[in-house]
């Protein structure tokens, strides 16, 4: 485990709005081909990490490497471009585009072709839309069943899971290192989240490194090598899903907060 | 709502209903393909050959008025098909597209005429047409594309505004803080007046086969060319890499930037494309009306270009056709009701808004958004009701997953 390389290596991110210091000194590493879980109620600034190391934000301070080269300060499109991925936790899919369009959106970023190429069939334009285009059906592998006869319908018309369907599939067409799944679980009912818990393996055992907020304890229980456990902005405990499961700072952070609104 | 292509087989009947069923996309498909816009280009360059016919067989006199009619027609259809691809695909408000159309006139007219004694070749007008255009384009685009609804509608509009007086005030040397550039005789633009004698194209006034070609007829089919080229090259875009990052920015920008897509390059491009065509568009018509007006950057003109392109829905190149049709056909049809023209338009408009905001056969309406403070942004069809359903939905599914897992579950914060 200690030999495998850092992929997302993160020391003293902070990001103040305002008065609120949403993310306080947050350091983590993720290893290549490790699931990483970000867990913490409400507010504590998990989608503030992920919009930091996605460059959606920028951080007040703080360095984001991503296989040692410095994701601070980059704009968004280009970390795109040096292998992260992400979905979001309001599920973001470019509802007039087909879920084909919206799969090929991840493309974007590693094939090339412009204007001038698409208007007159050059051959390099046509090629690269040909392996964009192979890349869908790469993409959808793991959930060939459920978007296969979707393919040509328009984003707005698909079930709320199917669309985060197409959302991860999107991500993986982008064909990142690492992926940042925002609640990939949310709003999906147990059987699609057994379904979900397959899946973030097998993107796994394909070679992805994947880090993912999740609210569902026993998911993240399940899944994850190591869990990361925020509240108030602060890191409050990592380790094993076993050792954060009974770390006693973890339990009055969920707990007491929930006493207290009740 | 049925995604499903509309492809005829079976019976004619059948065909007809399953047309009619796949709703504004699967009409703006079928519209589309080469099996529909090839014989509805090859028919309309033989309507002004009809007309001659019909002119030259019965007492009806009339040919010369309405080809030039059809051809103002093709030339909004031009013009709302460019304002298409920065408004329809890359969700642009433009309100000062009409200016480069009026640049694209005077570029050419100046030089294809005595006004500073230039008399270029068509290539190189044309490339003065292009260069300038583009560099207005990239003056006003690089600024205002860092800004979002409302605010770059307010920047383009105002540049709208500033070239009709520029335009207007160039008959005299321009004088700033007191210091004259250039000298006193120096008229570049000829104020009110607009340029005249602007030289035509070099185009042949008679082929074999189609005999003598009046002018009107072949700036029609000129205007139809230049048409059935900008259809050809938005539709190759759309279903390409660069036009799917335009829909992508207008849909969710936010997701649009993180599957890599540098958003201001897309937009610009987005944006001088269309002013690029505008300005041909321009071009072509100083060229048939020998003249440039500085009526051509009138406000008025942008508005008919957007009611045309708003009423056969934005985002739909069929409906941009049919729109051009259905606004300058009838003014000439109904003279007697001249004076009504823009209470009938007015009223047509509002109706459509009111039954589909979305245009005849588009998928995008321009209608505030609430969730962001009633700001007038370009807002897909379904995004609003995907706005009110989705925090039920995780509401919902909370008190679901409680019930089955007997698990807690915190119920996810509302935007």
């Amino acid at each position: 485990m200690s030999d495998r390389r850092l992929v997302l290596e993160i020391r003293g991110l902070t990001r103040r709005f305002g008065g609120l210091t949403a993310v306080d000194r947050f350091d983590v590493d993720v290893k290549e081909g490790e699931i990483v879980s970000l867990v913490g109620p409400n507010g504590a600034g998990k989608t503030t990490v992920f919009n930091l190391i996605s460059g959606v934000l920028k951080p007040t301070s703080g360095s984001v490497r991503m296989l040692r080269t410095e994701l601070v300060g980059q704009p968004a499109h280009r970390i795109t471009r040096l292998g992260v991925a992400r979905t979001f936790q309001n599920i973001r899919v470019f509802a007039q585009l087909t879920v084909r369009e919206n799969i090929l959106l991840g493309t974007h970023h590693w094939t090339h072709s412009g204007m001038l190429g698409s208007a007159t069939f050059w051959p390099a334009t046509v090629r690269a839309e040909r392996a964009a285009q192979a890349e869908v059906d790469t993409a959808i592998e793991l959930f060939r069943e459920r978007l296969q006869p979707r393919l040509d319908d328009p984003a707005f018309a698909l079930s709320y899971a199917n669309r985060r369907r197409t959302e991860i599939a999107r991500a993986l067409a982008a064909r990142p290192k690492l992926l940042l799944l925002d609640e990939p679980a949310a709003g999906m009912n147990p059987y699609e989240r057994i379904e979900i818990a397959g899946l973030i393996r097998a993107m796994r055992d394909r070679g992805l490194t994947i880090f993912l907020i999740e609210h569902h304890m026993p998911l993240v229980m399940e899944i994850s090598d190591r869990v990361v456990v925020m509240d108030h902005g602060v890191k409050i405990a990592e380790g094993l899903p076993k050792e954060v499961h009974s770390n006693p700072r973890v339990v009055e952070a969920y707990l007491g907060r929930r006493a207290a609104s009740a | 709502m049925s995604g499903q292509p509309a492809v005829f087989d079976g019976e004619p009947g059948h065909a007809l209903k399953r047309f009619w069923e796949s709703g504004p996309s699967g009409w703006n498909r079928t519209l589309t393909r080469p099996v529909v816009l090839v014989p509805f280009f090859v028919g309309a360059a033989i309507v002004p050959l009809i007309l001659q016919y019909l002119e030259d067989n019965s007492s009806w006199i009339g040919a010369q008025y309405w080809t030039l009619i059809l051809a103002t027609c093709a030339m909004y259809a031009c013009l709302a098909v460019a304002l298409n691809l920065v408004v329809g695909y890359a969700g642009l408000l433009n309100l000062g597209f009409i200016a480069f159309f009026g640049i694209g006139s005077y570029a050419y007219a100046l030089v294809a005429s005595d006004q500073i004694h230039l008399h270029f070749p068509l290539w190189a007008a044309l490339l003065v047409v292009i260069v300038v255009t583009l560099a207005f384009a990239l003056l006003v685009g690089v600024p205002a594309l860092r800004l979002r609804g409302d605010y770059l509608a307010i920047v383009t509009l105002a540049f709208g505004l500033i070239m009709t007086n520029l335009i207007l005030d160039l008959d005299r040397p321009p004088v700033l803080a007191g210091h004259q550039f250039g000298p006193d005789g120096l008229n570049i633009t000829n104020g009110t007046n607009g340029l005249h004698n602007v030289a035509p194209f070099s185009l042949p006034t008679s082929l074999p086969l189609l005999g003598d070609i009046p002018h009107y007829r072949m700036y029609y089919w000129v205007f139809l060319g230049f048409l059935a080229l900008s259809i050809f090259c938005m539709l190759r875009w759309r279903n390409t890499r660069t036009g799917r990052a335009w829909v992508a920015i207008r849909e969710d920008e936010l997701a649009a930037r993180a599957m890599g897509v540098n958003i201001f390059k897309y937009r610009l491009l987005a944006f001088c494309t269309s002013a690029v065509m505008a300005g041909i568009v321009g071009m072509i018509d100083a060229a048939l009306v020998f003249n440039a007006y500085p009526e051509n950057f009138a406000v008025q003109q942008t508005v008919q270009v957007f009611v045309m392109a708003i009423l056969g829905g934005l985002g739909s190149l069929p409906g941009a056709i049919i729109g051009s049709i259905a606004f300058t056909i009838p003014p000439y049809v109904l003279q007697q009701f001249v004076f009504y023209k823009y209470l009938i338009i007015s009223v047509v408009l509002i109706a459509v808004m009111v039954f589909r905001p979305e245009g005849l056969l588009g998928t995008v309406s321009l209608r505030p958004r609430k969730a962001l403070g009633g700001t007038i942004e370009l807002l897909t069809a379904e995004s609003a009701e995907e706005v009110a359903e989705m925090p039920a939905v995780s509401g919902a599914d909370a008190a679901e997953i409680e019930a089955v897992t007997g698990e807690i579950v915190t119920p996810e914060q509302k935007a």
